[in-house]
């Protein structure tokens, strides 16, 4: 009964194939070509699609397409990435060939939307930033993937947390989101969910700084080869991240890694060499009597003035002996790319060699890819990449620490310049008698080291399952995982000043993290032309899995010399964490395009994730966006304003994301306590909220693009306003119920601000070329509910300077003790803040600033130049705390007053004791990148190598040469807590950041 | 086509099937949870409450003893790294006791995540068929014992703020009860750890205890009983209810010939135990150290036992400089052996002198004196010859308490000086540190926005 319905369905289908098939085979002419660029080189590649349907073909490798057409009157669209398309009339012509011109703008690259879909720049209805492997790294090789955001991206705030090799950088889209997360982005890389944490190493608990936010860890985005990507594309809020659902709050960067081209295989080898210096350096005070009198107190002074006099004026700079060295630095890459029309690849391997300017400190990446694209059949494309990175990096001892001295800068903020602190001949350390260790033996034998091991696998099918002449059905399908596996080793050997006071002299922790991200998700894209209307509805479905398992060991009172847990006295398990979490969602968008001049989308996503209250309950994010192309329509066309604009773009976008919670918010669990050989169990300080919902942002979003003169000058402006809602605070109880906190949905945020980028090509002759862009954006943050009273949090308190989290106010406004007059005996504000504490500053900037130059000249010289402007945000600089109380500032002597007291006694406000103390500024312009490169000519090429060489570029690049701040720390860029949406900005005795040089040799066969 | 339709199919089979979209509530793969006690708790749960329960009970201690120390001026918490633990505990400058005061919130909420146990304990063992009723009354009388002499350091250090006393409910906790009425519950707590721990059968402990406890002589109900009146007696004094005190003292574990050093202990070790917080390595090269407050040396008798027991001093000073002002420590704790040595939180010696006030207060002059005497004899200073008015023996015990009891975890001298009003830089060695006298702590300032918060909502 089955099989006989079966058939007969079967040959009804054929029968009607058939048919269909029968009815178009009338008209068909074959239509061939060339397509060509401007200089007569063949463009490999490119589309070639009779407009308002779906039939379409690509040139070979050697320009040529062939297309049959099914109608009369057709006309051909040809377009390619970097050349400006060209519609042209068939009419009788058998042979259409083509010659595109370059595009100086970017408005016919291809962005991103939906989950599957991408739509041309011209017709983007959002501010999507793109930044290209050019702007990424085509000026200098910049250690990290997120380090090399600076300047290129309106609307973020990025924050390094120190200069310590690895990485480590905070990168805040419009604002922050959330009051509990970090607000750092998703990170997509070719379809795969990467890994961007931060993994414990258990330094802040043998250095004493406190919990793991002190660890200075690397974030594992530091893991990624800069040099693989193609293109990055960065979705800044919810109303154009809103298809990422549950984990797009703050923004989501989609990463693609370079891929073969069809062609002539091609092999490219760089080096870089060069060399990291600080970025700046103070120098300390020297000291005289009379300054030691002052300063130690009296039963102290005697044995200060002998150890003064025995150095006889010999002096030992150890802020130069630590920070003030030179690192060599190497890059090597190689990169092989090719293929033919059915198969291409890509494979690169690189080696990154990468010394700290503090010793034995320093950044290895070998990284090996392959990219492979595929195609099956016409119909179905695979893409497949496979990336292993092996990364070893050593952070050294720096930023915080309590009792252990085990901070280089912490530490010799108290050594006066005139004791010496090096080993004799014999090799031993002299103890400090100022600090609590000796600095120099920290630095020659403690270790930090993380070495991590990591897999990163996408896949990536292209279906197409119904082909006809107006519309086209596809199924994308992408699946992959991120295995990162990662130890690290964090050790002070017994013999160091600080151990041998402890009853257990020798501490030693060994960490293993597994992080295991795997996707799969699966999508229909129906895209059907009705006239002039081109619609794409796409649905599908996605499932995520993070999986983190760590576990820490320690052990302490080691025996001589020894590493192994087991040659330990004590020996504990140090911590051990299970986490596993699950999102599912599912999502439909439509979106409709009328001839290139009004562009609609609408869209849904479902999400649930097991990090939610109730895990299957499906919470819902809407969107949607319209842009108009004005220069399109024929009133304009005709009109006398087409000759200067050439684009005239309003648009307007709405969308919803959320922000989960952390894992463990649901719990309220019984810890495990040990108490003399016995196992207990406590009641936790945190509870949870069984009940927890996601955090929730709805971001409003109005622009304008404006290309002038064909597309010589650019405008963009952008204006947001994202409210998120239900954000996570942590409800304090009273104190007496013995319980801390319970996690409630009750504060409400509101970051508003503009981005404006203007760019332009200011000068396009053969022999010079110049062309510039201007980025400015300014974001500003409010707490429109609390929904609990106002109360201070983060840093260290208001005697030195805390955050405010009072309703009317941003969360990141530091507030502190200050005397309640000035030096004029006036009153100072309240200010209205109802904790008891002061405004003293806030750490977001009143807005940022960057310039970017490319400039060509004499046809083969390249000059880059990239300028960052940082205005307002201030820091809490606690590093000229530590100089002040070890009489190391360097101005401490000095009394710019001239008042008898000196400087190092009397900051800020009398009577001298406040926070204002440590409130500072932090406004700084700085040259982000510079670089001068040299292409050999072709021809003189060919001369010399018989035409094996195709390329060979050489040149001289930097980062950050040059910072212009009347801060006074290292950086005005720190974070002592790491990656911190509210309590960044806290400066400890930081790592010092570099300035690099490199000299480039490209060589591509 | 083939091809296409089997991946389309695939596909589409996996997401249809029920699993794709389903997801399981997760359960807690790090912890047990809470829940899972507040009902037919095993006894091996319960067990393990009670050993949470001793280790919050110790939770106070380091941040106690320091801030209590420092208040009373018997010690000094030197510490180069940070200088708030000088400047904002000893009030330098001008510095006052505010609710956003460095670091002394330990000091109340320690106390309190102890007491959060302690109940969770009553709670799990009277919701259980577990245990019989006798062991349910001697393990609820021993939460009880804890649970007040937890909810006494909170009432030393807010004084007359007051405290809250009902905080069972968490969303909804008691008033502020001022100090005689806290206290007042506080004995209603320990009297009904005292009544239930009489009728909790005999012999051990239904549960184990570390040895803190069962080292000391403290592991059979009896004598848990007479630990929680050793804490009544503590209390009564501070009620300057005497006979009272001294009922107390007689039902408890003193001694009048047997060691002053008996008494429950605070247990330490290595990991996965805690270290004691108290040791120090003698003599170490560290720039972070508790220190002898030098007026207590200074003011020391000639050969006082006490002072070469308790006392070592180093060869070389720790010292800070906080605000311009520099502090120096010659000497540092001497009471322990090493980083796992136990630390007594009642000793006999304390009911000495507690049996020698309440004597003095009532009268009973040569009991006083006796009492006197036996401290006396056993620090090497001889007899006390002085003059025999109350005023004259209460200044003498206030003298004695201040060397028998330094650096105990509680804060004897700041306490004992506050509750004779003589809470003054006659008293008070404030010369060195230019600091100021406080005489409580604020109540915090999460407690204020908590009833702020409690208007609004």
């Amino acid at each position: 009964m089955f099989k006989s319905t079966d058939s007969s369905v079967a040959k009804l289908a054929f029968a009607m194939g058939m048919w269909l098939l029968s009815v178009v085979a009338v008209a068909q002419t074959k239509i061939g070509g060339t397509v060509k660029s401007g200089d007569g080189s063949p463009i490999p590649g490119a589309n070639v699609v009779v407009k308002g349907t779906t039939i379409g073909t690509v040139s070979g490798a050697d320009g040529t397409y062939s297309i049959t057409l099914r109608q009369n009157n057709a006309i051909l669209v040809f377009s390619s990435i970097g050349f400006q398309s060209k519609e042209v009339a068939v009419g009788n012509n058998s042979t259409v060939d083509v010659t595109l011109t370059e595009d100086v703008s970017n408005l016919q690259e291809v962005v991103v939307t939906g989950l599957a879909s991408s739509i041309k720049r011209s017709n983007l209805a959002n501010a999507v930033a793109t930044i290209s492997a050019k702007e990424l790294m085509g000026t200098t090789q910049i250690q990290t993937v997120d380090n090399a955001f600076y300047g290129k991206l309106a609307g973020v705030n990025m924050n390094t947390n120190g200069g310590a090799p690895g990485g480590g950088v905070s990168i805040q889209l419009r604002g922050i989101s959330s009051l509990v997360g970090a607000s750092q982005p998703l990170y997509i890389i070719d379809g795969v969910y990467a890994n961007n944490s931060v993994n414990r190493s258990g330094r802040a608990s043998v250095t004493g700084a406190g919990a793991e936010t002190q660890d200075d860890a690397s974030n594992r985005i530091s893991d990624i080869n800069p040099n693989d990507i193609e293109n990055v594309e960065v979705l800044k809020g919810p109303s154009a991240a809103a298809i990422y659902g549950t984990r797009a709050n703050a923004g989501v960067i989609i990463i693609t890694t370079k891929r073969g081209s069809a062609g002539k295989t091609k092999v490219s080898f760089a080096q870089d060499y060069g060399m990291a210096t600080p970025q700046r350096l103070f120098g300390v005070d020297n000291w005289t009597e009379a300054k030691i009198n002052t300063f130690f107190a009296a039963a102290r002074r005697p044995i200060e003035l002998e150890r003064f006099r025995a150095a006889n004026g010999q002096t030992w700079d150890y802020e130069k002996y630590f920070y003030g060295n030179t690192a060599p630095l190497s890059n090597t890459r190689l990169g092989i790319s090719g293929g033919n029309d059915k198969t291409k690849f890509f494979i690169s391997g690189a080696l990154t060699d990468e010394k700290g300017i503090i010793r034995r400190t320093g950044f290895k990446r070998y990284s090996l890819r392959a990219n492979i694209d595929h195609k099956l059949t016409n119909d179905i494309t695979l893409s497949v990449g496979s990336n292993y990175i092996n990364t070893i990096s050593d952070r050294g001892f720096t930023g915080n620490q309590n009792n252990s001295g085990a901070s280089i800068g912490y530490n010799i903020a108290y050594v006066p310049n005139y004791y010496n602190l090096f080993a004799d001949e014999s090799g031993r350390y002299p103890d400090n008698p100022y600090f609590a260790e000796n600095p120099v033996a920290v630095t020659d034998r403690g270790i930090n080291n993380t070495n991590v091991n990591r897999f990163i696998q996408s896949f990536n099918l292209t279906a197409n399952l119904y082909k006809s002449e107006k519309a086209l059905l596809k199924l994308v399908g992408q699946g992959g995982f991120d295995y990162t596996q990662g130890t690290t080793f964090v050790y002070l050997p017994e013999d160091l000043q600080y151990q041998r006071a402890q009853g257990n002299p020798g501490d030693v922790i060994w960490g293993k993290t597994e992080n295991v991200n795997t996707n799969l998700q699966a999508a229909l894209v129906y895209n059907w032309n009705i006239g002039k209307l081109n619609l794409t509805s796409q649905a599908g479905a996605v499932r995520l899995n993070f999986r983190e398992d760590r576990l820490l060991n320690r052990s302490r009172g080691l025996a001589g010399g020894q590493t192994n847990l087991r040659q330990g006295t004590v020996q504990e398990i140090f911590d051990q964490r299970f986490q596993s979490i699950t999102d599912v969602g599912a999502f439909v968008q439509q979106e409709a395009n009328w001839d290139d001049k009004i562009i609609a989308t609408a869209g849904v996503r479902w999400d649930k994730s097991t990090l939610i209250g109730d895990a299957n309950k499906f919470w819902a994010f809407p969107k949607a966006s319209l842009a108009i192309n004005l220069a399109n329509f024929d009133f304009i066309r005709s009109s006398s304003l087409s000759s200067v604009f050439s684009q005239i773009k309003p648009r307007v976008a709405y969308g919803e994301t959320a922000g989960v919670p952390g894992f463990g918010t649901t719990f309220t669990p019984l810890n495990s306590a040990n108490i003399g050989g016995l196992l207990g169990s406590v009641v936790t300080t945190a509870a949870g909220n069984a009940a927890i919902e996601p955090e929730r942002a709805g971001e409003l979003e109005f622009g304008l693009d404006l290309g002038l003169f064909n597309n010589r000058i650019q405008l963009e402006a952008t204006y947001y306003d994202k409210q998120t809602r239900s954000n996570i605070q942590n409800l304090q109880l009273s104190p007496a119920v013995g319980i801390s906190t319970i996690p409630t949905n009750l504060a409400q945020l509101q970051n508003r601000g503009v981005e404006l980028s203007l760019g332009a090509t200011i000068v396009q002759k053969e022999k010079f070329r110049w062309s510039s862009r201007v980025l400015w954006w300014k974001n500003d943050i409010l707490l429109t509910k609390l929904g609990i009273p106002a109360y201070n949090l983060g840093a260290f308190g208001v005697t030195l300077g805390t955050f405010l989290y009072q309703e009317g106010f941003s969360p990141t406004t530091i507030v502190g003790t200050r005397p309640a007059r000035d030096a004029n005996d006036t009153p100072l504000n309240t200010d209205k803040v109802t904790t008891g504490a002061f405004v003293l500053g806030d750490n977001q900037p009143d807005f940022q600033m960057s310039w970017n130059n490319e400039i060509n000249f004499l046809k083969n010289f390249d000059f880059n130049m990239l300028w960052h402007w940082k205005k307002g945000g201030d820091n809490i600089n606690l590093t000229e705390f530590l100089w002040d109380g070890g009489g190391t500032s360097p101005d401490w002597d000095d009394d710019d007053n001239n008042d008898g007291v000196p400087n190092g006694r009397q900051r800020g406000l009398a009577p001298h004791n406040g926070a204002d103390r440590w409130v500072q500024d932090a406004t700084y312009l700085r040259l982000r990148e510079a670089a001068l490169y040299y292409t050999v000519p072709t021809s003189s090429l060919n001369k010399w190598f018989n035409n094996k060489i195709s390329r060979v570029k050489v040149g001289f690049s930097c980062q950050n040469p040059l910072t212009f701040t009347k801060y006074r720390g290292y950086d005005p860029e720190t974070s002592t807590f790491g990656l911190q949406a509210v309590a960044s900005g806290v400066d400890i005795a930081p790592y010092p950041t570099q300035r690099r040089f490199f000299g480039h040799l490209v060589v591509e066969f | 086509m083939k091809n296409i339709n089997s991946v389309f199919v695939g596909l589409l089979l996996l997401m249809s099937s029920c699993n794709f979209f389903t997801l399981d509530t997760p359960n807690d793969p790090n912890n047990p949870s809470l829940g899972s006690v507040s009902q037919n708790a095993s006894r091996t749960q319960v067990q393990n409450l009670v050993t949470g329960l001793e280790s919050r009970h110790r939770d106070y201690l380091f941040t106690v003893t320091a801030l209590f120390g420092t208040l009373g001026r018997e010690l000094w918490y030197l510490n180069a790294s940070d200088p708030r633990w000088q400047t904002d505990w000893l009030g330098m400058n001008g510095r006052q006791a505010t609710p956003n005061m460095f670091g002394y919130l330990n000091t109340y909420q320690q106390p309190y995540f102890a007491i959060r146990q302690a109940l969770t304990v009553i709670d799990a063992v009277n919701n259980t068929n577990t245990f019989t009723t006798e062991e349910k009354n001697a393990i609820s009388g021993f939460s009880k014992t804890l649970m007040a002499y937890q909810y006494l350091i909170v009432a030393m250090g807010q004084y007359e703020n007051g405290i809250r006393i009902d905080v069972k409910d968490v969303q909804n906790p008691g008033p502020f009860l001022p100090l005689a009425e806290s206290l007042t519950q506080i004995k209603r707590i320990l009297d009904e750890g005292n009544t239930e721990l009489g009728a909790g059968g005999t012999g051990n402990f239904p549960l184990r205890l570390t040895t803190g406890f069962t080292g000391n002589g403290f592991g059979t109900i009896a004598a848990l009983r007479q630990m929680n009146r050793a804490i009544a007696a503590r209390l009564a004094v501070y009620r300057q209810d005497w006979q009272g005190a001294l009922d107390a003292v007689n039902a408890s574990f003193y001694s009048a010939t047997g060691s002053l050093e008996a008494g429950p202990a605070h247990t330490y070790g290595a990991p996965p135990d805690a270290f004691n917080p108290l040791f120090f390595v003698r003599n170490a090269a560290v720039s972070t150290l508790l220190v002898v407050h030098p007026s207590v040396i200074n003011d020391t008798i000639a050969g006082d036992a006490r002072v070469r027991a308790k006392f070592f001093r180093r060869t070389a000073p720790v010292s800070v400089t906080s605000d311009g002002t520099p502090l120096a420590g010659q000497y540092q704790d001497n009471r322990y052996a090493a980083n796992t040595s136990e630390i007594k939180f009642f000793r006999n010696e304390e009911l000495v002198l507690i049996a020698a006030e309440a004597n003095a207060q009532l009268n009973k002059t040569p009991e006083a004196v006796a009492a006197i005497n036996r401290i006396r004899t056993a620090a090497g200073i001889g007899n006390y010859t002085g003059a025999t008015t109350k005023e004259a023996l209460i200044d003498e015990i206030l003298f004695q308490r201040r060397y028998s009891l330094w650096g105990e975890p509680w804060g004897h001298r700041w306490v004992d000086l506050r509750r004779y009003d003589r809470l003054n830089a006659t008293n008070v060695d404030v010369s060195l540190d230019r600091g100021t006298i406080f005489k409580q702590l604020a109540r915090p300032q999460a407690e204020v926005n908590w009833d702020a918060y409690v208007q609004t909502r």
